[in-house]
C-alpha cells in the first residue's frame, strides 16, 4: 500500500523538522514496515518545461522533425518523431542525464545524422497516463525552465507499506488510520474528521435492502444521489489517487476510491438507472446461485453459492466486497447513482476472492475484518466531498441502513503490575494512559489497574486481551527504549537429544574420512522412481505438489543420492557422499497427531545414506566405510546375505548390515539397469542405515568399562583355507571363532582367487589369535589347530592352503 | 698395555677422519670393533692382567670403545646427511594426498548455533517434519482461513495416499519450526528452554531466494516473569554469539499470530557496520529473525497456565543466515548436491 505524506498531513501535524526518511523509520519502529520512500519530484529530475521556438524538417527522415527548444538557460536542438508539436507550445523536456520513470536514460544522441540533446516527452513516457498519441502539451501556467514536478505540483512523498505487516490491522489500510498512529508515536494532535449528517433533499427513490444473512454481511447502507454530472475529478483528487497508485477514472468512481484510501472503507457506486424499477430499487445481499456475471474488468465470471453477491430482483449486479458488475457500471451518461457502503465477513470475502482468483483493493481490505461502524463515516464523507466537487448533486433517497452486529470492546482489565512484569520495565501510568488514549482507547483508571475499552476499529479481530494492550503500549513507547535484562533462570545443563547427538557424531566421522555431506529434498517424483524401478504405490503424496519431480515423500535416501552422482560424475572421478535425513511411510507411526485423540502421524524416521562412485571396487569401499563408522562408534558390523529384494542393487552384491544379528541397514552395488537408466559412468555402491535401529543398539549396550589387558602374550597363527566360492566368509569366520574359547580373534588378511588353487575356489587367509589366562604351549596350539582344520574340512570342505 | 691402547685409539681416529662413505665406515668398525677386531682382541687380553691393572686398563679400554662408537655414529650421520644433499629432493613437492570431506554449510552453522543455545541452557530437540494441522497451525493460534494456511504456502498431504482410516485433510509439511512449540510444552511443561533447528517447507515457486524447503531455528523460553526485556537481552546474546562480536540488535513491531506482541528482529549490518550497503538495502540493518512473547492461547494449547507463566519465542532463518554469512546468492545451491559448491565449505 502507498501512503501520501500530503494526505497524512490532513489529519496529523507532522513537525516540519521531521524529514520523510525519519518519519519512515519511525513508522517502521512503531507501527508498520516501510519498504520504500519516494519523493515524487525525484521521478522528474532533469525534466523541465521548454518552449518550442522553431520546428525544422529532418533532412534525412520524413517522419522526424527537429525542434529548437528554449529551456531558459539554453536552447536545445532536439529530434522528435511526434506529429503534434507546433511552434510556441510549452512541452516537457527531458534533458541529457534525465532518467524517465520507465527507466530510459536520456543521452546525447545522433539520430539519422542529426544531433539531439534531449527528448520531448509524451504522457505515458512520464508515467502520468496512458496517452502516447503525442507530446504532452502544457498549459500557459508553465514557465520556461521550470521543473516539471513543480509545474505538476508533485511535491508529495510516497511511503510504500509492506502489506504483510498490516494483515492484522484493518484500520491501517487507510491514511486516516495511519495518521492516528503517527499522532500517537510523535505525540502530536490527531485531527478527527467530523462528518455532517446526510440529509435527504428530495425522496425520489425508495430503496429496500434485503440481507439474507447478517453473519456474512453485518451491515449494508444504501443511498441514492441524483443530478450528477460525470466528468474528470478535480486535480487534487487525481493527484492523490495517482500518488497512492490508483488510476483516476471519473469523479464518482474516483471519489469512492478516494474514500477507501482515506478511511479504509471500500465503496461502490451503481448506475441507478440500470438497476431501478420506476422509483424503486430493491437490493438483495445473497449467496450466488449457479449464475454468471460480467465484472468491471470485462471478465465473465462463473458464480456459485460460496460467493456472496449484491443483486437486484433478476440479476447479480456486483460480487460482494470484490468487484462491481459491468451491467450497472457508471458511464459518461450516468446522472443518478446508488452508493453502497457495506461490511462483509472477512472469511466470506477471502474464500470468494480465492475461488475467483480475483483480489482487489476492496477485497484486500474486507479480508482484514473491517469495522462495521466505518460504513457510516464513509457514506457521510462521500456525500460531503461529492457536494464539494459536484455541487449540484442531490441526495434523492433516505439513507438505508440494514445492520446486525456486535463488537467485543471490553473493557479489558489491565493490571499495571502485570504490565511492568510483561514488559520488563516500568512505564509511567500517565504515559500508558496517554498512549492508549491517543490510539483511541477509552480508559477508566482504578488503583493499579486500568479498565480499557477498545475502539470499534480495533475490536473486530485485533485486540481482545491484556497482552494485546501491552503490545500497544510498548510499541508506541518504543521497543528500543527498553533496557535489555538477562532472564533469571535456573542454572541447568540441558538434556542432550540422543538422536541429534548421534547424527552429529556420524557427520563428523564421515566427513573426517573424506565424504561430503549433501542435503536433498524430502520429495521424490514418479519419473525418478520409475527409472530406478521402485514401486511408488505406497508413497505418501502431496495434495498440492508444485512440480512433477516433487510429488511424493521419500521412503529412502538412496534414490536422491543416485542423482547426486549423476550431476557430479562429469567433473569428479571419485565421488563419496552422505546424507542424514527423514523418510516418511504411509503407515501410522508413534507421534501423536494432537492432544485430543489417539491418532498418530505417519511413520517418520531418520536415515543415513551413503553413496560412493569410482573406478575401483566400490562395494568393498562402501563396506569399509560402514565398518569404519561403526568401529568409531565401538560397534562391530557384519554383512549378511540379504533376503530382501532391493530393486536398485545387483542381486549378488548386496548385503544386510547387521550388528549382533540386528538388522540396521543395507549395502549394495547399484545394478546395471539403474546405472544405464541414469547414465552413470562408473561403478556405484550405496548404503542406507536406519539411525533409529542404530541408536537402539547404542542405547541398550552396557557402558564402556576399562578392561585389564591380558597378562599372557597371544599366539598368532596364520592359516589360509581354500573353499568353494559359494562358502561365505561370515560362516567360515564364525566357525573358527566358535571353535575354541582360546581363539579370541580372527582377522581376514587376504583373499585370493586364481588358477593356482583351482576353478570355483577361493582362498581366505586369516590371522588366528589364541590367548588364554596362562602361557600357551606351542604343542597345545598345534593340537587345536589340527582340530580346527578338520572341523572346517568337514563343514566346508575347506582345505589348508600350502604356500 | 695402556700405551698400546692409546696408540690404537689415535690410529683409529686418524683413519676415521679419512672415511668418506658408509661402507668404509662399516669396514673400519668391523676391523677394530668386530668380533675379531683389533680392539676386541686387546680387550680380551685384559682377562690375563693383574686385578689392579684389570681395573685401570679395563676402564680405559671401555672408555675408548665408547668414544669410538660415539665417533663412528657421528661420522655416519654426517656422511648420510651429505649424501641426502646430493639426492635431488624437491622439498616443495606436495605431501601425500589425504582426501578431505565436507560438512554441508547448513550443518556447520547449525552446529554452532546449537552449541551456543546449549550454553545458554536451551535443550536442542527435534520435531516431526510431516506435522498435523493441529500443531502447525491450530495450537499456534492460527485459526482456519488465516492466510498462513493458504494452499499456496503450505504443502498438504493427500489423505488418500495414507494407510489410515481418517481421510480428512489435516496433515501438512511443517511450514515453520514453531510447530514444535506446543509439543515441547506438553512434553516438558514449564519452566522450559528449548531450541529446534530443522527443515521446513513452503509450497511456493522456486527462485534464487525461495525454495520449497529451507531451514529455521526456533527458540522458546517459558518461566515465571519472562519479559520483553528478557527477550531482547537473549537475542542480543545470540546474535553476538553467532557473529562473535558485540552486535547491535533492534526490534520493531511484526505480526505472527502465535506471539503477542510480535517482533521483527534486526541486527546491525556486519558487512558495512551500519553505514548502509547493498546487503542491508542501505538501511544499516539486517532482518534476522521473527520473535515475540508467546501468545496466551499458545501457552494454553501447550497446557501451561498463562497467568502463572510467560515466555518468549524466536525463529531464525537458518538458510538465510548461512547465505548471508557466506555470500551465497542462490538458495537452491543448498540442495543442488553439486560438489563444486559443497567443497567450498
Amino acid at each position: 500500500m502507498f501512503l501520501s505524506l500530503n494526505w497524512l498531513k490532513d489529519f496529523v501535524n507532522i513537525p516540519k523538522s521531521l524529514n520523510p526518511q525519519e518519519l519512515g523509520r519511525l513508522l517502521t519502529m512503531h507501527t508498520v514496515e516501510i519498504d520504500g520512500i519516494e519523493k515524487q519530484a525525484d521521478k522528474f529530475k532533469n525534466i523541465v518545461v521548454g518552449k518550442i521556438l522553431e520546428i525544422k524538417k529532418h533532412p534525412n527522415a520524413d517522419r522526424l522533425q527537429i525542434a529548437i527548444v528554449d529551456i531558459g538557460k539554453a536552447k536545445l536542438h532536439i529530434v522528435c518523431g511526434a506529429p503534434n508539436i507546433n511552434k510556441g507550445q510549452l512541452v516537457p523536456v527531458a534533458k541529457v542525464g534525465a532518467v524517465l520513470p520507465n527507466g530510459l536514460e536520456i543521452k546525447e544522441a545522433e539520430i539519422r545524422g542529426e544531433k539531439s540533446f534531449g527528448m520531448l516527452c509524451a504522457e505515458d513516457e512520464l508515467g502520468l497516463g496512458d496517452d502516447h498519441s503525442g507530446i504532452m502539451i502544457l498549459n500557459d501556467k508553465a514557465q520556461i525552465g521550470q521543473n516539471l514536478a513543480d509545474y505538476l505540483n508533485l511535491n508529495d512523498v510516497i511511503f510504500e507499506v509492506d502489506n504483510k505487516s498490516i494483515t492484522h490491522r484493518p484500520d491501517l489500510w487507510s491514511h486516516y488510520g495511519m495518521a492516528r498512529e503517527i499522532s500517537a508515536f510523535l505525540d502530536v494532535d490527531f485531527k478527527e474528521i467530523k462528518n455532517k449528517e446526510v440529509i435527504t433533499e428530495e425522496e425520489k427513490i425508495k430503496i429496500t435492502v434485503r440481507v439474507d444473512d447478517f453473519s456474512v454481511c453485518p451491515r449494508y447502507m444504501g443511498l441514492a444521489i441524483g443530478n450528477i454530472k460525470i466528468g474528470p475529478s478535480p486535480q487534487w483528487i487525481q493527484t492523490r489517487l495517482i500518488a497512492s497508485g490508483i488510476r483516476p477514472i471519473n469523479n464518482v468512481v474516483d471519489l469512492t476510491n478516494y474514500i477507501m484510501l482515506e478511511l479504509g472503507q471500500p465503496l461502490h457506486a451503481f448506475d441507478l438507472k440500470r438497476i431501478r424499477e420506476d422509483n424503486k430499487v430493491e437490493i438483495f445481499v445473497r449467496k450466488a446461485k449457479e449464475e454468471e456475471i460480467e465484472t468491471l474488468d470485462g471478465e465473465e465470471r462463473k458464480l456459485d453459492n460460496d460467493i456472496l453477491v449484491i443483486a437486484n430482483k433478476s440479476n447479480p449486479i456486483a460480487i460482494a466486497g470484490i468487484m462491481g458488475g459491468a451491467n450497472s457500471e457508471i458511464n459518461d451518461n450516468t446522472t443518478e447513482i446508488l452508493l453502497e457502503a457495506a461490511n462483509f465477513n472477512f472469511i466470506t470475502i477471502r474464500k470468494a476472492s480465492k475461488k475467483l482468483g480475483l483480489r482487489t483493493e476492496s477485497s484486500m481490505r474486507f479480508e482484514k475484518s473491517l469495522d462495521p461502524n466505518l460504513v457510516e463515516s464513509a457514506v457521510k464523507r462521500f456525500v460531503e466531498l461529492l457536494k464539494e466537487i459536484c455541487p449540484e448533486a442531490k441526495v434523492i433517497s433516505k439513507l438505508i441502513d440494514e445492520k446486525k452486529f456486535t463488537l467485543k470492546q471490553g473493557p479489558i482489565d489491565l493490571d499495571l503490575g502485570w504490565l511492568e512484569n510483561y514488559i520488563g520495565e516500568k512505564i509511567n501510568t500517565k504515559d500508558v494512559k496517554k498512549i492508549l488514549e491517543k490510539l483511541g482507547f477509552k480508559i477508566l483508571e482504578l488503583e493499579n489497574q486500568l479498565k480499557v475499552t477498545v475502539p470499534s476499529w480495533r475490536a473486530t479481530k485485533d485486540i481482545s486481551s491484556k497482552e494485546d494492550l501491552a503490545e500497544e503500549v510498548v510499541r508506541i513507547y518504543g521497543y528500543n527504549n527498553i533496557k535489555p535484562i538477562a532472564p533469571k533462570a535456573e542454572m541447568i545443563v540441558p538434556d542432550i537429544d540422543k538422536t541429534r547427538y548421534l547424527e552429529r557424531k556420524i557427520k563428523d566421522i564421515l566427513s573426517g574420512i573424506g565424504l561430503t555431506e549433501v542435503y536433498n529434498h524430502s520429495f521424490v517424483g514418479e519419473d525418478h522412481l520409475k527409472k530406478i524401478g521402485i514401486d511408488y504405490s505406497s508413497h505418501i503424496r502431496l495434495l498440492n505438489p508444485i512440480s512433477s519431480h516433487q510429488t511424493m515423500l521419500r521412503q529412502r535416501l538412496i534414490p536422491n543420492l543416485i542423482n547426486n552422482i549423476r550431476i557430479n560424475q562429469a567433473r569428479y572421478e571419485t565421488i563419496e557422499l552422505f546424507e542424514i535425513g527423514s523418510i516418511y511411510l504411509s503407515v501410522s507411526g508413534e507421534i501423536n497427531k494432537n492432544n485430543k485423540t489417539k491418532e498418530k502421524l505417519p511413520f517418520q524416521e531418520r536415515h543415513l545414506g551413503i553413496i560412493v562412485s569410482s573406478k575401483g571396487d566400490v562395494f568393498r569401499r562402501a563396506k569399509g566405510i560402514v565398518e569404519y563408522l561403526l568401529a568409531k562408534l565401538n560397534l562391530e558390523v557384519s554383512f549378511i546375505k540379504t533376503e530382501v529384494d532391493y530393486i536398485w542393487a545387483n542381486k549378488n552384491i548386496v548385503a544386510d548390515v547387521k550388528i549382533n544379528n540386528v538388522d540396521i541397514g543395507v549395502v549394495g552395488k547399484i545394478n546395471n539397469r539403474v546405472k544405464n537408466n541414469f547414465n552413470l559412468k562408473r561403478e556405484v555402491a550405496a548404503i542406507e542405515i536406519n539411525l533409529r535401529s542404530l541408536l537402539n543398539i547404542i542405547d541398550s549396550r552396557p557402558e564402556k568399562k576399562y578392561k585389564e589387558y591380558e597378562k599372557y602374550p597371544p599366539v598368532i597363527r596364520d592359516l589360509a583355507f581354500v573353499v568353494d566360492k559359494n562358502i561365505l566368509y561370515s560362516d567360515l569366520k564364525k566357525a573358527i571363532i566358535n571353535f575354541s574359547d582360546i581363539i579370541k580373534k580372527v582377522e581376514l588378511f587376504d583373499v585370493y582367487e586364481g588358477e593356482r588353487i583351482g576353478e570355483n575356489k577361493r582362498s581366505l587367509a586369516f590371522h588366528i589369535i589364541y590367548q588364554a589366562d596362562r602361557t600357551l604351549q606351542s604343542s597345545e596350539i598345534d593340537e587345536l589347530q589340527k582340530g580346527l582344520v578338520k572341523e572346517l574340512e568337514s563343514k566346508f570342505e575347506a582345505r589348508l592352503r600350502d604356500f | 698395555m695402556k700405551n698400546k691402547l692409546l696408540q690404537l685409539k689415535d690410529k683409529i681416529f686418524t683413519e676415521l677422519t679419512n672415511v668418506k662413505d658408509v661402507q668404509a665406515l662399516v669396514d673400519l668398525e668391523i676391523k677394530y670393533l668386530g668380533r675379531k677386531g683389533e680392539l676386541t682382541q686387546i680387550l680380551r687380553g685384559i682377562a690375563n692382567l693383574s686385578d689392579e691393572d684389570k681395573k685401570i686398563i679395563g676402564r680405559l679400554a671401555n672408555e675408548i670403545k665408547e668414544e669410538l662408537r660415539e665417533k663412528i655414529r657421528e661420522i655416519k650421520d654426517i656422511i648420510l646427511e651429505k649424501g641426502d644433499e646430493n639426492r635431488d629432493v624437491d622439498v616443495t613437492l606436495p605431501g601425500e594426498k589425504i582426501k578431505i570431506g565436507h560438512l554441508h554449510p547448513l550443518t556447520q552453522i547449525q552446529n554452532e548455533l546449537e552449541d551456543l543455545l546449549h550454553s545458554l541452557g536451551f535443550m536442542v530437540i527435534d520435531g516431526p517434519e510431516l506435522e498435523s494441522d493441529y500443531y502447525c497451525f491450530e495450537a499456534l493460534n492460527i485459526p482456519p482461513h488465516h492466510p498462513a494456511r493458504d494452499i499456496q504456502d503450505t504443502f498438504y498431504i493427500d489423505p488418500a495416499s495414507l494407510k489410515t482410516e481418517n481421510k480428512k485433510i489435516d496433515l501438512v509439511m511443517r511450514t515453520h519450526t514453531s510447530s514444535v512449540q506446543a509439543r515441547a510444552m506438553e512434553k516438558y511443561g514449564a519452566p522450559l528452554r528449548v531450541a529446534v533447528p530443522g527443515r521446513v517447507f513452503r509450497s511456493e515457486a522456486t527462485d534464487a531466494c525461495h525454495d520449497v524447503m529451507f531451514y529455521q531455528l526456533e527458540g522458546l523460553m517459558i518461566d515465571k516473569n519472562i519479559s520483553i526485556a528478557n527477550l531482547i537481552a537473549v537475542l542480543h546474546q545470540i546474535f553476538s554469539g553467532i557473529f562473535k562480536k558485540n552486535v547491535k540488535v533492534r526490534v520493531r513491531p511484526g505480526y505472527f499470530p502465535f506471539v503477542e506482541p510480535g517482533l521483527e528482529v534486526d541486527m546491525s549490518c556486519t558487512i558495512c557496520g551500519e553505514k548502509g550497503c547493498p546487503s542491508c538495502k542501505h538501511s544499516g540493518w539486517l532482518e534476522m529473525a521473527g520473535a515475540g512473547m508467546v501468545h496466551p492461547n499458545v501457552l494454553r494449547a501447550g497446557g501451561i497456565d498463562p497467568e502463572k507463566y510467560s515466555g518468549f519465542a524466536f525463529g531464525i532463518g537458518l538458510s538465510r543466515l548461512v547465505m548471508m554469512k557466506y555470500g551465497i546468492d542462490d538458495i537452491r545451491l543448498f540442495t543442488s548436491g553439486d560438489l563444486r559448491f559443497l567443497e567450498q565449505f
